[in-house]
């Protein structure tokens, strides 16, 4: 009974980490940009919403109505003083500048909102902490709950819109090449721009469950970014429901882990992580091994 | 082995400073001598004297003070500045030591919670400013590194707020034998104090006394395990421990499950505050917490914004306290008492009171203390043996090194104390203390209310 506990837990903790990496997943498919401040990013829409509910005593769903387009405002700022000019330097640029902006946002976080440790968990009320008791051992908490059906219409309106609007069509289609899109009239620095500015709107969705959830200080980007990383790579780089499958193995593994040993929480997560890397770079040497002869032959 | 790695550090050292060429030969001079042992002992004395001629104006006394100021430790170094902004302004007209009067330079560095830094910061303070002494606060992040390199380069150096046992015996010294360190000093509480506050308190709330612990693996976790829970078990308590996790887990539901199946009524938990947070909201979640009578936090919760992060899960959580401002004592520099450094705290920052701010002010205390009672604070070697019998009472209260558990280590008070929601006043919390066992001093005025 408490096996199948962790394993709903982890089903539910993974909905957090699909919706903590989609932003992330998202931007790498689209403009192949490992973006670093990612989890810097998502604490400043945090402390955004904090600073609203502060000031209005509103409740922080509502403060999201103002918190999400102002950060989908700085995703098109971002692209145009950051992401674009440092994609034309070539791939490796945008790391080192996006890690950049990370440590300037983090130190900047500090410098205005100090050191201590918030959370907006206070601001939702009972949300908090209510939960479902199903059994005396099983109870789902109605915030993880929340945060798992929020990844998936996030990811399902994603989907969405890539499949059945113009946008998407163009998104993708700059995704798939940039240069040749150029050419038959789209402005792929645009298109990057639009991205961007969604990619930023699936950040400050997850920094505000984020601070629902846990607490937060303007450090706590770097492990977010970890795990949002990891959730990526398990569930298959710039694949969108991928993310969600990735979040839901990564949580499931670290939830197991738990149960066979308390270390095991974050080992078990790791290690899923680099068997998934192992797996898939192996399995591309494989793939690219097969591919010699035929050419040797050819 | 050793003396040849003493060496190479002496010139290391020595090398990018601007001092005149004598200044460099001497310390040099100095730190060759301490490697070659007790055959050396007059030639280094001699060349103390000269180290001693060079090190700045003669009439200025430097001190270093290293803390963490940002990083995530920051909120340890929150009320630093305002401490530090009262003792200048104190010694702003000179310290009168010995007949003669000395201008009072207070060099303050953060180490930005990182302990390579913090031994960076404290070399640098050597070497390049040529301080008189170094103190440093908070964690053993700060303390130990700091200590390391003061004692390296055989500096007069105090610390507190890190247990004296990561202090002392994480530093390489070992039970039963004579102190390693001639230069370094620390006053702190360590685990027995913690014993002491909880067994004191916990009386006045009636549970079954078993106790759920939820401890890191980490350095502190560790240290509480090993030490703490045996001392606890020792007075009648049961302990359920489902064993050491890693900082930064996400997710609880194990360990929290066993502590439900286990019908703990005390919840005892040394983690990083994020965790806290965390793993508290879970436990509210899946019903841990309706079962909790007393949930004692440490490690967290020393700060009002760490348990306003709780919201109204952080109401009657119960965490010991370093200092507390109805501490009675008054700073032998500002004169401030305990309520009078809080209030002014409260009106120049604007934020609530926090304990750090006593245990900085404490210090300065304990420093400055040291460096009157030696008569002659430009004599390094004078000075630490001042250290080393220093007895004042200061904003934490007494602190005497003549009575310490091992030699380079003086105990300060720790008392336990719950947060509760303020009824009135600008602030969300207040807390109160309930327990006085290490302190009797300090008057109580609050009883251990069960959590829930």
């Amino acid at each position: 009974m408490n096996f199948l506990n962790q394993i709903i837990q982890g089903v539910l903790l993974g909905g957090f980490y699909a919706l903590l990496a989609c932003g992330l997943s998202f931007m790498f498919g689209v403009m192949r940009i490992i973006n670093l401040a990612h989890g810097s990013l998502a604490i400043l829409a945090a402390f955004l919403l904090m600073g609203f509910c502060n000031y209005t005593n509103l409740s922080p769903f509502i403060g999201l109505l103002l918190v999400l387009p102002v950060m989908a405002l700085l995703g098109w700022a971002l692209q145009f003083t950051v992401l674009d000019r440092s994609l034309r330097a070539g791939p490796l640029i945008p790391v080192l500048s996006t890690f950049g902006v990370a440590v300037i946002l983090d130190n900047s976080m500090f410098e205005v909102y100090g050191a201590n440790s918030q959370s907006l968990g206070p601001n939702i009320g009972n949300l908090a902490y209510n939960s479902w008791n199903l059994t005396n051992t099983i109870s789902i908490a109605q915030l993880d709950a929340l945060v798992f059906v929020t990844a998936v219409v996030v990811l399902g309106g994603l989907q969405i819109i890539l499949r059945y609007t113009a946008l998407g069509r163009t998104i993708r289609a700059t995704a798939s090449d940039p240069a040749v899109v150029d050419l038959i009239g789209v402005n792929a620095r645009m298109v990057y721009a639009a991205a961007a500015a969604m990619a930023m709107v699936m950040i400050g969705l997850a920094g505000a469950f984020l601070a629902m959830r846990n607490s937060f200080d303007p450090y706590a980007g770097g492990p977010q970014l970890i795990f949002a990383f990891e959730t990526i790579v398990i569930g298959g780089l710039g694949s969108l429901w991928g993310t969600l499958v990735g979040g839901i193995v990564l949580g499931v593994a670290q939830n197991i882990g738990a149960t066979i040993s308390p270390h095991g929480f974050l080992i078990a997560g790791h290690l899923t992580f680099l068997v998934v890397l192992v797996a898939r770079t192996f399995g591309g040497r494989i793939a690219w091994r097969a591919l010699l002869p035929k050419r040797a032959a050819s | 082995m050793k003396k040849n790695k003493v060496f190479l550090e002496s010139i290391k050292n020595s090398a990018p400073k601007n001092s005149t060429p004598q200044a460099g030969v001497s310390r040099r001079g100095v730190l060759g001598a301490a490697g070659a042992g007790v055959a050396a002992s007059a030639l280094s004395r001699s060349a103390y004297g000269q180290t001693m001629a060079a090190a700045g104006p003669a009439n200025t006394l430097k001190i270093g003070f290293v803390s963490p100021r940002s990083g995530p430790l920051a909120g340890f170094g929150e009320a630093d500045p305002f401490v530090l902004g009262l003792a200048r302004q104190k010694f702003a007209s000179g310290l009168m030591i010995g007949g003669k009067t000395y201008t009072v330079e207070i060099i303050d560095r953060d180490t930005q919670s990182d302990p390579a830094r913090a031994s960076q910061l404290t070399k640098d303070l050597i070497n390049n400013d040529n301080v008189d002494m170094v103190l440093a606060t908070s964690t053993p992040e700060v303390t130990n590194p700091a200590a390391d390199a003061a004692e390296a380069a055989g500096m007069p150096f105090l610390s507190t707020v890190c247990p004296w046992e990561s202090w002392y015996f994480g530093r390489g010294a070992k039970p039963g034998q004579p102190s390693p360190f001639k230069w370094t000093y620390h006053f702190s509480f360590g685990v027995a104090q913690f014993a002491t506050s909880y067994l004191a308190s916990w009386d006045t709330v009636p549970t079954n006394k078993k106790i759920g612990v939820l401890s890191p693996n980490d350095a502190d976790g560790q240290a509480i395990r090993a030490h703490l829970f045996p001392l606890l078990a020792n007075a009648g308590y049961t302990i359920v421990d489902p064993g050491p996790y890693e900082d930064g887990t996400t997710d609880y539901a194990d360990q929290i499950a066993q502590f439900k199946s286990a019908g703990v009524q005390i919840f005892n938990t040394f983690p990083i505050p994020p965790d806290f947070t965390t793993f508290w909201r879970q436990a509210a979640q899946h019903g841990l917490t309706r079962q909790i009578r007393i949930a004692e936090i440490a490690k967290t919760g020393l700060f009002p914004s760490q348990v306003e992060a709780s919201g109204s899960l952080g109401y009657r959580l119960a965490a010991a306290a370093y200092w507390h401002k109805v501490f009675p004592y008054a700073s032998p520099i500002t004169g401030l008492d305990g309520m009078k450094l809080a209030n002014a705290y409260e009106t120049a920052s604007g934020k609530q009171w926090q304990q750090q701010l006593g245990m900085s002010m404490a210090l300065l205390d304990a420093g400055f203390a040291a460096l009157s009672q030696s008569g002659d604070p430009k004599n390094k070697a004078g000075l630490a043996k001042t250290l080393s019998t220093l007895k004042v009472v200061t904003t934490c209260g007494l602190i005497d090194f003549t009575t310490g558990p091992v030699p380079n280590v003086a105990i300060s008070p720790l008392l336990n104390g719950q947060w509760l929601k303020a009824h009135s006043g600008p602030y969300k919390l207040s807390y109160v203390l309930v327990d006085n066992a290490e302190d009797h001093n300090v008057p109580v005025t609050h009883k251990l209310l069960p959590y829930h």
